[in-house]
């Protein structure tokens, strides 16, 4: 809302109430209230756009922190705006110098430590703990995006979280090291049968896979899934008694045999396979549009594509080098005062705790992801979530707006006795939730209509005794806070 | 163009939109395998003109949710449902138990006098489960049925038989076409997905549709307030979603914030209160049965005056049998046999069951001969069936034979999938199949109904 707006809600509350001594002793509280509410200056300066680099704003740094990870503070915004672009990119893009940490309280369920192996639930939120307290928020994110583009589901805990692990590692670095990574990991191997597909019996599920959905999306044949797959032939299970696996390579079981693979004729083996995939014109544009839409609501240009591909292809195929491009391109900040892409489940609930300072304290995150749809490590298929607008559905929203009852009662936003007297005006109200909850970027007719809920939040309770309606005040408080964290504003990024 | 023959694979697990947007996109055609179906290719979409972004035909929209309007039900079993063990062939049963070498079904019941078995999975359940309603003349069996030249992967199949298309181009739900045509401009309970996402057979290009678990878990609640606050915050709720935005995603989000209110509101007065649960099922269902609860919310709210006219509901099952098939199908049926006969009976007992029919189907069947884990691959010729008070009843369609194979050693499709749908939008739902299913008429009509 303009300050405009603003002024002309808050005249518009002035007017609805009756002109007597009642309001003038009304505006004396008010007055006292602005003193102890009196940051509404600052509030206004922040609000202005920073000096600190030409075109480089706090709005900018909104968008590329939630873009890159999940949301940044108010201090955040600020600090980095003033740093300027580059250096916050560097930073955005490299994370702190010597490695993420996480940093404030540890994860608690219902008073207990976590226990990500052996407790349901545990591993999702030791995942979520990471994404709210680390300090180098785009390892997480792109995890997050490997997890959906290799997906692996309803494996055993102990392999999940290895896969996890692995995942984190190579988050960053070179796609073909990823991919090897990937094709030995136990989780995966059991998931599309890799292990135990053996010369005599190869199982083309991985193969196909691995171009249909890991590197090329088309421009191979039926033929190359069959030849891949008996390339891909050699690796066994070993299940130990603890219920982990490891996955041994058998040189007897594999397939030695000539292959024509995607225009090439050889004795094949796992490795060839993946340096044909990824050598292949097809992967570099596959995985660029598919990073650039886990970033970018629009779709790319043709140019820019190519572009993005060259920086990709000249770095050796790793990702670091392709992020950043995508990270700093001017496509990525427009309409930085209508957000346009939906936030994932995920990244929706670590951003509320991460960006208002709440930490997980109960195991309720877990189900909630799941009834959002979006249960880490149970991605529903192969091919992982759908992402954008499929988000959305009548359930999914009405599970969104449930968060809001966790953050505001056991989060930071919870409203403590004594803050919110009854006394303050609407827009006053407005504004201590909104700082609250991490001054969210909310349209001007959200906050309108936060406005005008504020200024009737009274009207059953008798003028007399209204400004001693404390109760009132914290009801509204909890209310707007919750209403803001869950509106239609904060599930767009 | 070689037809891609999944063995052992897990691929059912494809079904996600974004895999299917992925492949439409891709420019794969299946085309050529279409030729030839049908003939002169009256199959293939591309070559109609139907407007999926049409604008709403208000005009039609108030009778959708006239009271005592008919409901047509969905329910999918998915991985795709062996005919055989469903319906076994007894008056073959040496040829079917050649094919299945070892792992065919001991002496199965007999389903009247059709020549054919039935599942004995599929005797369990109130009234003797979905044989008792064979016996009773409320279930009309579908065995062949599929599309020509079938694609084996589940997430194509699926995917045809989700749109009622068979075509690479991404598509609302055949269900939710109708309810482009003939729903409501504002009631999303119109169209009910018992699911966390909406069924892609209920996606519309404008109609309001809904997807629920269950209607205690719907109302948009803020813990603590209560009475005139809370219709506060819910006008509050609505204003913010009503608010004028541009873009897939923005407007996506506000849809979904609207529906939310709207799916809530309408549903609050049937939420449990005091432990006292305004729609529990005047009959038992099977315990901890997914399928069995979804139906039974599908039951609840359907004699509610909700306006609800097309509901979808999936089965939990592996019908996806790569693996010892004996004991995952004869589990998953019962569930299915259990669940659905319970909720005939629930449907009886509200006084409702003449409004509803109910169409079972899964994407494709399974090969006749047995692979070598006690299981089945994918294959062609499967099984659906049509249930209700007003079914018709019997084996409907031909039964695929066990020695004429296709050249895939599948079985022959014996009914096209879209003359059943073409079949019930006329017949059940009463409206033109042709504004739905594109050249309807060159599959001409089964009669599902009575």
């Amino acid at each position: 809302m303009s300050a405009v707006g603003v002024a002309e809600a808050a005249q518009a509350v002035v007017a609805d109430e009756p002109v007597a001594e009642a309001a003038r002793r009304r505006r004396r509280a008010r007055r006292a209230a602005r003193r102890r509410h009196g940051r509404r200056q600052a509030h206004r300066r922040a609000r202005q756009p920073s000096a600190g680099s030409a075109g480089w704003t706090e709005a900018h740094v909104r968008r590329l922190f939630w873009r890159a990870g999940f949301g940044a503070t108010p201090v955040e915004a600020r600090r980095w705006a003033k740093r300027g672009k580059t250096a916050t990119l560097d930073f955005v893009v490299n994370g702190p110098p010597g490695g993420a940490q996480l940093r404030g309280l540890e994860p608690r369920v219902d008073g207990r430590t976590l226990d990500p192996l052996n407790e349901w639930g545990d591993n999702v939120l030791w995942w979520l703990d990471r994404m709210v307290r680390t300090t180098y928020p785009l390892q997480e994110k792109m995890t997050l995006f490997w997890h959906d583009h290799f997906a692996t589901s309803d494996q055993d805990t102990p392999m999940m979280l290895a896969q996890n692990r692995m995942l984190r590692r190579r988050a960053l670095g070179s796609f073909r090291d990823l991919l090897g990574d990937v094709t030995r990991d136990p989780a995966m191997q059991l998931f599309l049968s890799l292990a135990g597909s053996t010369k005599d019996a190869p199982n083309e599920n991985f193969a196909r896979e691995l171009m249909e959905l890991f590197t090329l999306g088309t421009g191979y044949s039926e033929r190359d899934v069959r030849e891949a797959a008996r390339a891909l032939t050699g690796f066994i299970a070993d299940w130990h008694d603890n219920g982990t696996v490891t996955i041994q390579y058998e040189a007897d079981e594999h397939d030695d045999g000539v292959k024509t693979l995607l225009g090439r004729r050889g004795p094949f083996g796992v490795d060839d396979v993946l340096d044909l995939v990824v050598a292949h014109p097809k992967h570099a544009p596959f995985l660029v549009e598919k990073l650039w839409s886990f970033f970018v609501a629009t779709p790319p240009s043709r140019e820019t594509v190519r572009a993005l591909v060259a920086t990709y292809r000249a770095n050796d195929l790793r990702i670091k080098p392709l992020v950043r491009a995508i990270l700093e391109h001017p496509q990525l900040y427009r309409k930085l005062d209508a957000p346009d892409l939906v936030k994932c489940p995920v990244v929706y609930v670590a951003g509320a705790l991460r960006t208002t300072g709440s930490h997980i304290v109960q195991g309720y995150p877990t189900w909630l992801l799941e009834t959002m749809g979006q249960y880490p490590f149970y991605p529903p298929s192969v091919a992982g979530w759908d992402w954008g607008p499929a988000w959305m559905s009548s359930n999914s929203m009405r599970q969104r707006f449930t968060l809001g009852n966790y953050v505001v009662n056991y989060g930071r936003p919870r409203v403590r006795r004594g803050s919110a007297p009854a006394t303050l005006t609407a827009q006053e109200a407005y504004e201590l939730a909104w700082r609250a909850v991490a001054e969210p970027q909310v349209s001007p007719a959200t906050r309108a209509a936060l406005v005008h809920l504020a200024a009737h939040f009274f009207d059953d309770l008798d003028p007399d005794w209204r400004d001693k309606a404390d109760w009132r005040g914290e009801a509204l408080q909890a209310t707007l806070r919750h209403l803001l964290l869950v509106c239609p504003d904060s599930q767009l990024h | 163009m070689p037809r891609s023959v999944h063995k052992g694979c897990d691929d059912f697990r494809q079904t996600s939109a974004a895999t299917r947007d992925r492949w439409l996109s891709s420019g794969l055609t299946r085309r050529q395998a279409l030729m030839g179906a049908l003939g002169g290719g009256l199959t293939i979409w591309a070559n109609q003109a139907m407007p999926f972004g049409r604008i709403f035909e208000a005009a039609q929209a108030s009778a959708a949710e006239a009271p005592g309007a008919r409901v047509l039900l969905s329910v999918f079993l998915p991985g795709g449902c062996d005919l055989l063990d469903t319906l076994p062939p007894i008056g073959a049963y040496g040829q079917y138990a050649d094919l299945r070498g070892g792992m065919e079904l001991q002496a199965p019941p007999a389903l009247g006098t059709t020549g054919l078995g039935i599942h004995p999975s599929l005797a369990e359940g109130l009234n003797g489960g979905v044989k008792g309603l064979f016996e009773a003349g409320k279930i009309g069996f579908m065995p062949g049925i599929d599309y020509a030249n079938p694609d084996l992967s589940h997430f194509h199949s699926r995917h045809f038989w989700e749109t009622g298309l068979v075509t690479e181009r991404a598509a609302p739900g055949w269900l939710g076409r109708w309810l482009d045509h003939h729903g409501s401009r504002d009631n999303p309970l119109q169209g009910l997905s018992l699911s966390s996402t909406l069924s892609p057979v209920l996606a519309t290009a404008s109609a309001p549709v809904a997807a629920l678990e269950s209607p205690n878990d719907v109302g948009l609640d803020i813990w603590g307030i209560g009475g005139q606050q809370e219709r506060q915050m819910r006008a509050a709720w609505a204003r913010m979603s009503d608010a004028r935005v541009h873009g897939d995603g923005p407007e996506a989000v506000h849809t979904a914030a609207r529906l939310a209110k709207s799916v809530g509101d309408r549903l609050a007065p049937y939420a449990e209160h005091d432990d006292v649960d305004p729609l529990a099922p005047p009959v038992a269902y099977p315990e901890d049965d997914d399928l069995g609860r979804r139906l039974s919310r599908v039951a609840a709210l359907v004699a509610q005056p909700l306006g609800v006219r097309l509901a979808s509901v999936d089965a939990n099952g592996e019908f996806d049998t790569h693996d010892n098939q004996p004991t995952e199908l004869a589990d998953s049926l019962r569930s299915v046999s259990q669940s659905l006969a319970a909720f005939q009976a629930d449907l009886e007992a509200r006084g409702v069951a003449d409004r509803v029919l109910t169409l079972v189907w899964s994407e494709f069947g399974r090969r006749p001969e047995g692979n070598e884990s006690s299981g089945t691959d994918h294959g062609a010729g499967g099984i659906a069936w049509v249930q209700g008070t007003h079914a018709a009843s019997g084996i409907l369609t031909e039964y695929p034979s066990l020695t004429a194979l296709d050249r895939d050693d599948n079985l022959k499709v014996t009914v096209d999938f879209r003359k059943v749908y073409a079949s019930l939008i006329e017949g059940w739902l009463g409206t033109d199949a042709n504004e739905v299913i594109p050249n309807a008429n060159a599959y001409g009509r089964l009669a599902l109904t009575r």
